[in-house]
């Protein structure tokens, strides 16, 4: 197994590369081969890598995103996988290159760094936590695909303005479809957003009632990273509502949609490095023990992968 | 050299000769079938086998566009095609000297059948890779198959003709892009609106060249037009005249995808190409509600103001409203295109994208040449072992006679099923003789090495010498 996970940590980004160089093949030539393999190597790499994830977690024996490298790859999957979804609901794939790309680095930039030494916090190895996890994960991505798109309705939309009719305007899909493919991605983020902000508290009661003290006074419902992800929520619900009933649209949905996602990561950044939060799984000193829990993964994998990748 | 035939075309085409040449050459159907009879295509026989007419004419395929006349011919070797062709053109009326002149090309066998997968694949078309050339080939093709049975060398390069024009359509994309300036209109509008059906656009002016964009705009299913003109009355006639083109239209479609029975309008009918009209002061009003704008009055200043559209705009809750000027002299005054959110576009854009992909399609030849040299190279595979197949059919003929001869007689000693299993082994028997031989037969170090292993299976093997 160890071995296998091995062989993969090469060979997911050279599956990322050629779904990439495929979706690019596309875009630059729009030959009718590429049009057919690009969606089948794209689902040939969801279905490998998230058997992969699921493989790492097992023999963690808690959710492969602890460490940054992992998060990383996590997050190349969520995106190819995101996209995929609204790839196959809009059936538009000119736009695939651009995704895959981003999906590409991260998913090496994972790779590359991920043999080094790191302890995670046992949060990671509750399953109750990995719902709401992969939750964020998946919102997230769809929010920054949506940013993705609503950049290039904007892009296409200044090049018509200029009456430039260049390899995007002949590639792209019209400014109606980039649309949808922008709020379709809103409308698949804010569900999940929401989902995991509820797992997130479902799990956090539970967990109070399960560690000692001291930890039990940390899981704060008012901690800064979950009131700015009801913030955002609330923001992209007032967007959505927005659009559905009062028109919102065109280019003026598409700069909010852009704004948004800038205003997120930006906050974000804030509020991750200015304020304190028990958002943080990479703490070198395990937090506590929690009770009911195996210890599993830091000594298996210290056995198995010579201490590294943890 | 086709075996014992040879092919020969004679080509009057748009890069050799002016309009008027080729419409003196220009053979219409009738025409075309009195060459035919006068060239002495034959019939098939019962058996489907054609034969050469005293004239040495096996077959000919007229093929006339308005861009091409060229005629193939199938003739027996040694044949005079030139001087057949002349007098069969003579005798049904044709300028059969314009065929023979400067203005015609000719080219024999092979390069006759790359000519013809050129034309099919819209390489030799005025638009490159225009798609309409394909249906006129098979038009012909049609109308000489009616008339006589094509020659094999005909009738194998005709059929590989339409597998390479789709080839290449399909594989490359030689005609993706439009290039006239109705498609460019159209394929404009769509880089905004991913559905037509869903919008509405607005014609202003009920002209000639109104009605030609109407036209396209509906053939690709625009949601509703609507025709606002100076007189109502023009507005009226031109909108009846589309409803009347546009449910001939659908009904055709609808008959086509239900086999040829004539049945009503499809769904699609209820949903898109609604068309109606507006008086002139409502256009205002109409700008608010449409989502594309064609404009093509022969007014000589412009008629949609910037004041008109900034009324429209706060109506539009943030839609883009997208204009085409076709006019000459220009209808939409060019501020209209510093409105926030409108997009305003002329003839010289539409000629930018036609340009665009001409070139984009240009870009695609040297792939459709490639598919053109595969398919041509499967051509001359065939031809290659044209001269094996009578003697082939005859031997195998030969030993199928025999297998039943002795599958008859073990079916009088034994059961059915051991009758049955003798059959299949003597069946993979013959299979396996059969493939050992023609091997044989192609690996032959000369022709005439061929030519003389053939005369000695033909000698051993032919229906004479069993009798």
């Amino acid at each position: 197994m160890i071995v296998l996970m091995s062989v993969f940590k090469v060979l997911m980004p050279m599956i990322y590369l050629v779904v990439w160089g495929t979706y690019l093949w596309l875009f630059y030539t729009d030959h009718p081969t590429a049009r057919r393999l690009c969606t089948r190597f794209a689902v040939v790499a969801v279905m490998l890598h998230t058997a992969c994830l699921v493989g790492r977690g097992i023999i963690l024996g808690r959710l492969p995103m602890g460490a940054p490298a992992e998060f990383f790859c996590a997050l190349s999957l969520a995106m190819l996988a995101t996209y995929l979804v609204i790839e196959i609901r809009i059936k538009a794939k000119n736009t695939g290159f651009l995704v895959t790309g981003v999906s590409f680095i991260f998913v090496f930039v994972g790779s590359v760094f991920s043999t080094t030494t790191m302890e995670v916090s046992p949060f990671l190895e509750d399953p109750g936590f990995a719902g709401h996890a992969v939750a964020v994960l998946f919102a997230y991505t769809a929010l920054s695909l949506s940013f993705l798109y609503a950049l290039m309705y904007l892009v296409l939309n200044r090049q018509l303005m200029r009456h430039q009719f260049g390899l995007l305007f002949r590639r792209s899909p019209s400014l109606e479809t980039l649309e949808r493919m922008s709020i379709g991605a809103v409308k698949m983020g804010v569900p999940l957003l929401f989902a995991s902000l509820c797992l997130g508290h479902l799990w956090m009661y539970d967990l109070a009632d399960r560690v000692d003290a001291d930890m039990a006074s940390m899981l704060n419902p008012w901690d800064p990273k979950i009131l700015i992800s009801w913030v955002i929520l609330l923001g992209y619900s007032a967007g959505l509502i927005g659009n559905r009933f009062f028109g919102w649209r065109g280019k003026r949905m598409n700069v909010m949609a852009v704004a948004a996602f800038i205003a997120v990561v930006g906050a974000m950044g804030l509020f991750y490095h200015f304020f304190p939060s028990f958002h943080d799984f990479r703490s070198s000193q395990p937090i506590t023990t929690l009770s009911g829990f195996p210890e599993t993964a830091s000594h298996i994998l210290a056995q198995c992968d010579g201490g590294h990748d943890r | 050299m086709i075996g014992p035939t040879t092919l020969h075309v004679r080509s009057i085409n748009h890069k050799n000769a002016p309009t008027e040449v080729r419409e003196k050459a220009h053979l219409d159907p009738e025409r075309a079938t009195a060459l035919m009879d006068a060239l002495g295509g034959h019939l098939a026989d019962e058996n489907h086998d054609p034969t050469a007419s005293e004239t040495g004419c096996i077959s000919v395929i007229p093929v006339s566009t308005c861009n091409r006349t060229e005629i193939y011919l199938e003739v027996t070797e040694g044949t005079d095609a030139d001087a057949l062709l002349r007098r069969g053109l003579a005798e049904v009326g044709a300028d059969a000297d314009i065929f023979f002149s400067e203005h015609a090309t000719e080219l024999q066998d092979l390069e006759a059948v790359r000519h013809l997968f050129a034309v099919s694949s819209g390489l030799e078309s005025m638009m490159l890779g225009e798609p309409q050339i394909s249906a006129q080939l098979k038009d012909a093709y049609r109308l000489a198959r009616n008339h006589h049975e094509p020659g094999p060398g005909l009738l194998r390069a005709f059929q590989g003709a339409f597998r390479t024009g789709k080839r290449v359509r399909t594989e490359t994309r030689i005609s993706i892009g439009a290039v006239s300036v109705a498609f460019a209109a159209v394929e404009l509008a769509r880089k905004f609106f991913d559905k037509l059906c869903d919008h509405r656009a607005v014609l202003v002016g009920a002209g000639e060249t109104g009605g030609l964009a109407a036209r396209h705009f509906l053939q690709h299913d625009i949601g509703h037009l609507v025709v606002v003109n100076r007189s109502l009355e023009n507005a009226e006639l031109l909108a009846e005249t589309l409803r009347t083109e546009r449910k001939a239209a659908l009904e055709k479609k609808a008959a086509k995808n239900s086999g040829g029975l004539l049945a009503p309008a499809p769904d699609i009918a209820g949903k898109c190409g609604k068309i109606s009209v507006r008086p002139w002061n409502e256009l205002t009003d109409a700008l608010a509600e449409a989502d594309v704008i064609l404009s093509t009055t022969g007014a000589t200043e412009p008629v949609i103001l910037p004041e008109m559209v900034e009324a429209a705009v706060p109506r539009r809750k943030g839609k883009p409203l997208f204009l085409l000027d076709i006019a000459v002299p220009r209808d939409i005054h060019p501020d209209v295109g510093k409105i926030g959110n409108v997009f305003l576009f002329g003839m010289d854009d539409l000629d930018g994208i036609i340009q665009g992909n001409l070139a984009a399609r240009a870009g695609q030849v040297p792939h459709a040449e490639g598919i053109i040299q595969e398919e041509l190279k499967e051509f001359q595979t065939w031809l290659e072992d044209i001269d094996l197949r009578p003697t082939v059919a005859e031997f195998k003929a030969y030993l199928e006679g025999l297998k039943d001869k002795q599958v008859g007689f073990v079916r009088k000693k034994q059961s059915e099923e051991v009758a049955a299993a003798v059959d299949r082994s003597l069946q993979q028997f013959i299979k396996k003789v059969l493939g050992r031989s023609v091997s044989t037969l192609k690996s032959s170090q000369s022709r005439e090495e061929r030519e003389r292993d053939l005369e000695t299976l033909k000698r051993i093997f032919s229906s004479d010498e069993q009798d």
